[in-house]
């Protein structure tokens, strides 16, 4: 059996380890400052909704809308039976689909999903 | 293809009427690097290699519920956009016989600014309903005002499940605004749909409410009506298009944008969005609470259902509409609500589909202990929805990952030969 080893001069080892290091350290931080990154960034978007809400809007709760309460109102609202109601049912509720055929063809197939 | 706000868009729209024949997004083989960067975000699988080069592709529409997180985290910029209605609604603004119609959802106005210079999260929604009106649209109105209705219709819906045992319409309740969250039902746990509220999303709600009482309201003939629904999302364009979305008639929602596609229309109207002056939507379809905004996040729904809910089970005032413990900024957020005179509203909050499917397992193996559970498809919620404003840093920051991963295709490409 033949020994194999690589040779190198000690200038190239200290290159090629400096190089190394110096790729593991920039990548390291260039991936941890990506995530800090994206989980603030939503995180900004949501506490500036917090603080609309606090401070922007005059009411805070759908049941205190003029507007709202205009549609539901018992005598002259279009949605007078209240939410729920027959014309609610027809225009603001829905049926939903069963569209698991089309994942278990792909399974079928070989096709591999995570859920 | 065309650049809108860094994402790439092919310019038409829908090459069919039934959704469930297309793709919303798919994978440019010439930019991708195959760094699989998306199937990290894709809580599906739908994106993955087509072959051993690593190139990713979407498989299937059935397999995909077009929610476009693998589009604003690809750090090449490599995923696009298949479907867009810019020109068309570009053309139907200057149709003087088509009456077109605004509905903006929350989120749009936490990130539109963005495109414009301000800080990520600015409220810009005064600025937006100025911009829409500049635009020509005859009727701003709001899917705010919606959101609202859509909590007097959802939480009514939920007491009645408390109050009323049904094997039909079972608890726990399940938020249905979600459009990515839906689909993931309809595809992945279809025995769990009688959980899922019959309401439709507040933009299906508007569509429909826009042609019928808004239509009387204004003496607008419907037929004339063109709605157009603003999202955060690209799942809402598969909405949009879903058949039974046309109880008013005639099609509840013509058209469906991103705040990306908004915030270019704008541009290229030559309007100067800084200077635009507040406006307030037409108060009609338009005019809105803070419970509606909050839609805008993880948690949102949720509270602004229990403002409700609240009130209506202890006959009384909730002082402090603040419900803090259901904020949810990522994975999964449980709380007891003791109300007065009914005991505790059990209720749960999954950000990410991922953890969304542990809450559905829980419930089918009849061991869920809630009573209303809220999903959002998009980590934080609609605020980080597949149709925003990219984050810079996204593309910036991955200047290592790039070179890596272009290594890593030019090594491939070669073994494969």
């Amino acid at each position: 059996m033949q020994k194999t080893t690589v040779q190198m001069t000690r200038r190239a080892f200290i290159r090629a380890a400096g190089l190394a290091a110096g790729y593991a350290l920039v990548g390291f931080h260039l991936t941890k400052d990506a995530f800090a990154a994206a989980l603030d960034f939503a995180g900004l978007r949501q506490k500036a909704v917090y603080q609309a809400d606090a401070e922007i809007y005059k009411s805070r709760k759908s049941q205190d809308n003029p507007m709202v309460k205009k549609l539901y109102d018992k005598n002259h609202g279009f949605l007078a039976k209240g939410p729920c109601g027959h014309i609610s049912h027809e225009l603001l509720h829905t049926h939903y689909q069963d569209r698991s055929a089309g994942v278990k063809a792909l399974r079928s197939v070989g096709i591999k999903l995570k859920i | 293809m065309r650049e809108i706000e860094k994402v790439m868009y092919q310019e038409k729209p829908p090459a069919a009427a039934d959704p469930d024949t297309l793709l919303f997004v798919e994978v440019d083989p010439e930019k991708c690097q195959g760094c699989g960067e998306c199937d990290n975000h894709c809580p599906t699988g739908a994106v993955q290699a087509r072959d051993a080069t690593g190139i990713r592709h979407v498989v299937s529409p059935a397999a995909c519920i077009n929610c476009g997180q693998c589009l604003v985290n690809c750090p090449h910029g490599a995923v696009y956009e298949t479907v867009s209605y810019v020109d068309e609604i570009t053309a139907r603004l200057k149709d003087p016989a088509t009456v077109a119609v605004s509905m903006p959802a929350p989120a749009v106005r936490y990130a539109l600014g963005e495109c414009f210079g301000y800080p990520t999260g600015a409220y810009v929604g005064g600025k937006m309903h100025a911009a829409l009106k500049q635009l020509g649209f005859r009727f701003v109105w709001d899917n705010e005002y919606a959101a609202d209705v859509t909590i007097m219709e959802e939480g009514t819906e939920l007491l009645q499940r408390i109050s009323k045992p049904d094997r039909h319409k079972p608890l726990p309740q399940f938020t249905s605004c979600c459009p990515g969250w839906v689909k993931f039902v309809e595809s992945y746990y279809p025995d769990l749909l009688p959980h899922l509220s019959t309401c439709k999303s507040p933009i299906g709600m508007l569509g429909a409410l826009a042609k019928t009482y808004g239509a009387q309201e204004t003496k607008t003939p419907r037929d004339k009506m063109y709605t157009v629904s603003i999202m955060p999302c690209i799942a809402k364009k598969f909405e949009g298009l879903r058949p039974e979305m046309a109880a008013s008639g005639c099609r509840d929602i013509d058209a469906t944008i991103t705040t990306r596609e908004l915030a270019f229309m704008i541009k290229q109207a030559g309007i100067d969005f800084k200077s635009l002056p507040d406006m307030a939507p037409d108060p009609i379809l338009g005019m809105s609470t803070g419970a509606a905004t909050i839609f805008a996040t993880s948690g949102g729904v949720m509270e602004a259902a229990l403002r409700l809910a609240y009130e209506v089970l202890s006959k009384q005032k909730l002082a402090s509409p603040d419900i803090k413990v259901v904020r949810t900024h990522e994975g999964i957020n449980t709380a007891d609500i003791k109300v007065p005179r009914f005991g505790t509203v059990k209720v749960a909050v999954a950000s990410g589909l991922a953890n969304a499917a542990k809450l559905c397992d829980e419930v089918r193996g009849g061991k869920s202990p809630y009573h209303f559970i809220e999903i959002m498809t998009c980590p934080g919620g609609c605020v980080n929805g597949g149709g925003q404003p990219m984050d810079p840093r996204i593309r910036q920051a991955s200047l290592f990952k790039r070179t890596m991963a272009s290594v890593k295709k030019r090594y491939n490409m070669r073994t494969t030969g």
